[in-house]
């Protein structure tokens, strides 16, 4: 073929602009934006990960591995659902479109479901990424023991100041009670005997305080190895375990058999762990609650063909955060 | 019609391209849970005592990757985007990395520049104990009942 013969055939098309919509470009835009964002925050967790001098294991913090990988299957259904969900706007079936638009809510809705069930239970072990609410140490020094100490006090001396009620009190209020008539002396007696008798130390909290006042001896230690066994006893880190035990289910310790204890464990690595976990989940949080709003308003719409670009733009996001969970899961669950 | 009509615009192929994707969307569904499963079983105990623990997570990041893909590709359409779709997705994806490796210098390599007593407060890995030791630890005698407040 010659070069004129060729160059007969070829049709230039001038187009002023991208071919797409505008609003698809803005959430392509958007998206570059987004992939900056959390590249640049990911990027800083697998840096800060792996220039830590250590970190603690996905069962040290208790994360549940079953429980990302259930959420990674719902958030991946959630994905499929909403394609569903615009082939059949742009095939005119609003009701089927409607139906899978739900889907997606509900399935974005369990998603976040169970982040905040995860979340309550890193915060029920003390885990937060503030210092004021947290209970993590990165050392079993003496830093560590003196604060085990400072709490084991603060319990005792909440149980201490409780009045004691005794027999004779007991007695008192029997031989009250069975009076018929009473002076006001006595009638004030007996309303402060039975508020004793209400705010009196239990038998169960005697032996709290007995149990406390035996644990704190042991933080009157400067014996390391001491101070890493009470913390082993207060919180059992997975990690710690022989080869044997790795792997085996939640180690029960004291704070997760007592839980009014309280007591600050000892985690290595925890409080930056913290930090990262909470950023990285919270920020993709956000991100699935505006992604669950839009749906919630969008599913207040006709969902035909005239509405599939704006169901495809939500879509386009929907897949983002979907993505962005996809490196999130391994990372903070498997790594 | 302008470049900026939405029925004009949208897919690469949508003009001439009207048969519905639900079996290939599917398909793409069951390849992402089977991969994520496969990530998964990287924990369990069966690879552990096979693989070096560097080989587990590439393998991860390698299924990430390719789950990332599957979803760019099909369920963002990207596959059938015309070729805007480079022009708006590598320079952030240049943009990421580049961000990635500023933080290298000064936070990746952070524990090459502590002081001895920056070293001294350092996290250290918590030391294994055995077995008896930490999984059987009794508290005290006296001890009240867990259920305790």
């Amino acid at each position: 073929m010659s070069t004129a013969e060729h160059s007969h055939h070829v049709r230039l098309v001038y187009q002023p602009a991208l071919p797409l919509s505008n609003g698809k470009l803005f959430m392509w835009l958007f998206l570059s934006t987004e992939i900056m964002f959390f590249a640049a925050l990911i990027g800083a967790y697998i840096v800060i990960r792996f220039g830590a001098p250590t970190w603690p294991t996905p069962h040290d913090v208790h994360l549940v591995e079953v429980i990302g990988f259930f959420n990674t299957l719902v958030l991946v259904l959630s994905s499929v659902t909403i394609v569903y969900c615009l082939e059949a706007a742009k095939s005119n079936k609003t009701g089927v479109a409607k139906a899978f638009m739900g889907a997606t809510l509900l399935l974005g809705s369990i998603f976040l479901g169970i982040k905040v069930y995860e979340y309550s239970s890193k915060f029920s072990h003390g885990i937060y990424p503030k210092p004021q609410h947290s209970r993590i140490y990165e050392k079993a020094d003496l830093y560590y023991a003196s604060a085990v100490r400072a709490r084991l006090q603060e319990i005792s001396g909440a149980l201490t100041v409780k009045p004691v009620w005794t027999n004779e009190d007991a007695q008192a209020l029997a031989a009250l009670d069975a009076k018929s008539e009473l002076t006001d002396e006595e009638t004030t007696q007996r309303k402060d005997l039975r508020t004793k008798k209400d705010t009196a130390i239990t038998e169960e909290e005697q032996k709290q305080l007995a149990f406390v006042k035996e644990l704190e001896l042991k933080t009157n230690t400067t014996d390391l190895v001491a101070i890493n066994a009470l913390a082993m006893e207060i919180a059992p880190l997975a990690s710690a375990m022989s080869v044997g035990e790795h792997g085996a289910a939640h180690h029960e310790g004291l704070n997760d058999q007592m839980p009014w204890l309280r007591l600050p464990i000892m985690i290595p690595g925890g409080n930056m762990w913290a930090s990262s976990y909470f950023l990285l989940t919270g920020f993709h949080a956000v991100h699935v609650l505006v992604g669950l709003i839009f749906f919630a308003i969008m599913l207040s719409w006709n969902l035909n063909a005239a509405s599939a670009g704006a169901i495809e733009n939500i879509g386009l996001y929907w897949h983002f955060v979907d993505l962005v969970w996809i490196f999130l899961f391994p990372l903070l669950y498997l790594f | 019609m302008s470049a900026n009509d939405p029925s004009h615009a949208g897919h690469g192929h949508e003009g001439t391209h009207t048969h519905s994707h639900t079996g290939q969307y599917f398909a793409v569904f069951v390849a992402l849970c089977v991969l994520s499963a496969m990530s998964f079983l990287t924990y369990t105990d069966f690879w552990r005592q096979r693989f070096p623990v560097e080989a587990g997570r590439t393998f991860m990041m390698a299924v990430s990757c390719t789950k990332a893909m599957l979803v760019i590709l099909f369920f963002m359409h990207v596959k059938q985007e015309a070729n805007w779709k480079y022009v708006l997705t590598i320079p952030p994806a240049i943009m990421a990395v580049f961000l990635m490796l500023a933080l290298v210098p000064d936070i990746g390599l952070r524990g090459r520049k502590y002081s001895p007593e920056r070293k001294a407060r350092m996290a250290e890995p918590a030391a294994t104990e055995t077995a008896d030791a930490t999984h059987h630890a009794e508290p005290a005698s006296g001890q009240p009942t867990p259920a305790a407040h």
